[in-house]
């Protein structure tokens, strides 16, 4: 009787252990860890493992594991990743970066009946294909309203744009001029090749021939760089120079103090990081303990998409749908506050409400200064790093 | 308008001036062994890298790091040497396999020891704007464009007056022959590499003073390099100092008169163009000059 006993409570035990046991799931990371783009992929990549991290300790029924591949910033290389990340079983991807990198690593993605997370590419053309499994959460639009709302409260009347003949870039000074053009306000353009390192020519034009109030660069870190180094060298009479992503950042003003004083860029959070809500405090935790350093928005933006991917994998684990290709429906259904603003996909898989804020290099840190109703601090205008 | 054209001319000739010394390197090799070195635009990345580590690490002027450059650019430079000299059979086109491969593998240390951020000196005594009358540049600008003319001179007299040199033109012109005249061809060669890796040296540090520099940029440059040595002419070192500086001003002038967009395709045109009208380069010739 006593070994029945036993024998029953250890099947009863064994039974439960492997009722409690978490079911895992994979997700592909194809993302740029190599070439052009890698420090923005690898941003991304440790925003990416916090959520996973996260995710894994907070819940007790599914288990996220991670599958990185580099695509070594590299279109082909990308849609290779997708294909080596599908045959390895994966049940969604979440990465990217670059609008060129994205394109067609997600029309892979697509074929293979894959959801693609990212907030690598903010290319119009991304969401124009009306894939039903590609996801973003953020685009050209949110930058766009940022900038001009900037200009509206400062009341510019007249703005040179120097932009990257990249598509992402590209497209957002295009954006820009329509927006800004039926304010009254002057508009001139100035396209480079990604491949120019001397901006002084350009400079010189803006300088003699445009004479504008501000100058709006649509651009990456490398451009930022050359741009301004050669508008601190000709001195054009403007009240601001602005720009958009990777500017505003703790980084920049490390590595360039002499640059950066009162340059303006996109940014969702003031520097040092201030997390209002608890979520972004665990956050900021959890990536200090696993990277040693202090949270930037491109690990802000990998943590958002990867959050979102792993709840709507786990709601469609619960109600069965994951393996019938529900994820997508279950990602449309998102509805939620997270640090980047609350999320909604269109059904182009496109965030709604994304929305960035204006931040201002000043004294070393970020200060959120546009929209006014959100500022952290008064906007230096006029304010140039000379 | 004449202050816009004489600021792109100005500007165009002094980034002619970077230009050629990011080329001379590749131009030397090229020359002596008919060795398109594709490693050239990894090695003055590295070069450039060195002189990142001198001023963060040691809060020194990067100038102070050209020893440092040197150092690890000959020695990769002739590293890279001693790979190409192992290839037996058809060495013009594995060579090119070989280096392109030895490029990606700098490339990847470089990003996997230094990360994927853009790096520029801090330092404001290059940064700082210098006016010549109507004219502006950056101090580090017009500083590499002295250093470019003087290294063309150096390397110019190097190779038509000392005995190395001599040596160099001679293994270009008949390995053989040369042989027979007492030069050892293989020691001959890795001097050129090693004088090519010191040009990459100071041509890296010019970069990080007056530019920007990221660990995908080696390609970029030994591409720039490679247009400027055949536009040359090969074997022609003051070819790729007129070359550079055409280069140079076609793309400033483009910019000014025309978009900055098209630059990079302007440049490529004039290349074809003159490769068209002229096979040899601009200063290359069935017998070509020092």
């Amino acid at each position: 009787m006593t070994t029945l006993k036993i024998a029953a409570a250890t099947l009863t035990l064994a039974a439960a252990f492997g009722n409690a046991r978490a079911e895992e799931f994979t997700v592909g990371v194809p993302i740029p860890l190599t070439g052009a783009m890698a420090r923005s992929g690898t941003g991304m990549y440790e925003g990416i493992q916090t959520a996973a991290e996260m995710f894994n300790k907070s819940n007790a029924k599914h288990k996220i594991k991670l599958i990185a591949v580099d695509d070594e910033s590299n279109p082909a290389k990308a849609v290779s990743a997708v294909e080596k990340l599908a045959s390895q079983g994966v049940v969604a991807l979440v990465g990217g970066f670059g609008s060129n990198i994205i394109g067609p690593a997600s029309d892979a993605a697509n074929k293979l009946n894959l959801v693609y997370m990212t907030a690598g590419g903010v290319d119009n053309d991304l969401t124009k294909r009306g894939y039903k499994s590609f996801f973003r959460i953020n685009n050209t639009q949110g930058y766009e309203r940022a900038v001009t709302t900037l200009f509206a409260e400062q009341g510019v009347k007249s703005v040179s744009i120097i932009y990257s003949t990249k598509e992402a870039t590209a497209d957002l000074a295009k954006d820009m001029e329509k927006a800004l053009t039926p304010k009254g306000v002057k508009v001139t353009l100035h396209a480079f090749d990604p491949a120019i390192t001397d901006f002084k020519p350009i400079i010189n034009k803006i300088k003699l021939q445009d004479k504008p109030e501000v100058i709006l660069m649509s651009a990456y870190e490398n451009d930022y760089v050359g741009i301004i180094r050669a508008a601190k060298v000709l001195k054009p009479e403007v009240k601001s120079i602005v720009g958009v992503w990777s500017l505003a950042t703790t980084k920049m003003a490390k590595e360039f103090p002499d640059l950066m004083p009162n340059i303006i860029g996109t940014s969702l959070l003031p520097s040092p990081v201030d997390f209002k809500q608890p979520e972004g405090k665990a956050f900021g935790d959890a990536y200090k303990k696993m990277f040693n350093k202090e949270v930037d928005y491109l690990a802000q933006f990998g943590y958002v998409k990867a959050q979102l991917l792993f709840e709507a994998i786990a709601r469609a684990a619960d109600n069965g749908s994951l393996k019938k290709g529900g994820l997508a429906d279950e990602l449309r259904k998102t509805n939620k506050d997270t640090l980047i603003g609350r999320v909604q996909f269109d059904a182009n898989g496109d965030n709604l409400n994304f929305r960035h804020r204006m931040g201002q290099h000043q004294g070393g840190k970020i200060v959120i200064v546009s929209p006014k109703d959100e500022a952290t601090g008064p906007i230096v205008w006029p304010g140039l790093p000379w | 308008m004449s202050e816009l054209i004489f600021q792109a001319l100005y500007s165009g000739l002094l980034v002619g001036g970077v230009y050629a010394l990011i080329a001379l390197g590749l131009a030397l090799t090229f020359g002596t062994m008919r060795v398109i070195n594709l490693a050239h635009g990894e090695l003055v990345l590295l070069a450039a890298y060195m002189a990142y580590v001198v001023e963060s690490r040691l809060q020194l002027n990067p100038v102070f790091a050209i020893p440092l450059a040197v150092l690890v650019a000959c020695t990769c430079s002739a590293l890279v040497y001693l790979l190409v000299d192992r290839i037996r059979k058809n060495r013009e086109l594995n060579s090119l396999m070989l280096t392109f491969a030895i490029g990606i593998v700098i490339t990847n240390a470089v990003l996997l020891i230094f990360s994927g951020d853009v790096r520029s000196t801090g330092s404001p005594l290059l940064q700082d704007a210098i006016q010549l009358g109507p004219l502006f540049s950056m101090k580090s600008e017009l500083g590499a464009f002295v250093v470019s003319l003087v290294l063309v001179l150096v390397l110019w007299q190097w190779l038509s007056r000392s005995w190395y040199g001599r040596a160099v033109r001679a293994v270009s012109s008949n390995r053989d022959a040369a042989k027979l005249m007492g030069i050892n061809p293989a020691r001959t060669e890795l001097i050129s590499f090693i004088v090519a890796g010191a040009l990459a040296a100071c041509a890296g540090v010019a970069l990080y003073s007056s530019s920007v520099v990221h660990p995908a940029l080696g390609h970029a440059l030994t591409v720039k390099a490679f247009i400027i040595t055949v536009l040359a002419g090969v074997g022609s070192v003051p070819g790729v100092l007129a070359a550079a500086l055409l280069l140079g001003v076609t793309e400033a002038m483009t910019v000014t008169l025309w978009s900055s967009a098209l630059q990079e395709l302007v440049g490529m045109v004039l290349f074809l163009v003159v490769l068209l009208v002229l096979p040899n380069g601009l200063f290359g010739s069935a017998k070509r000059r020092g």
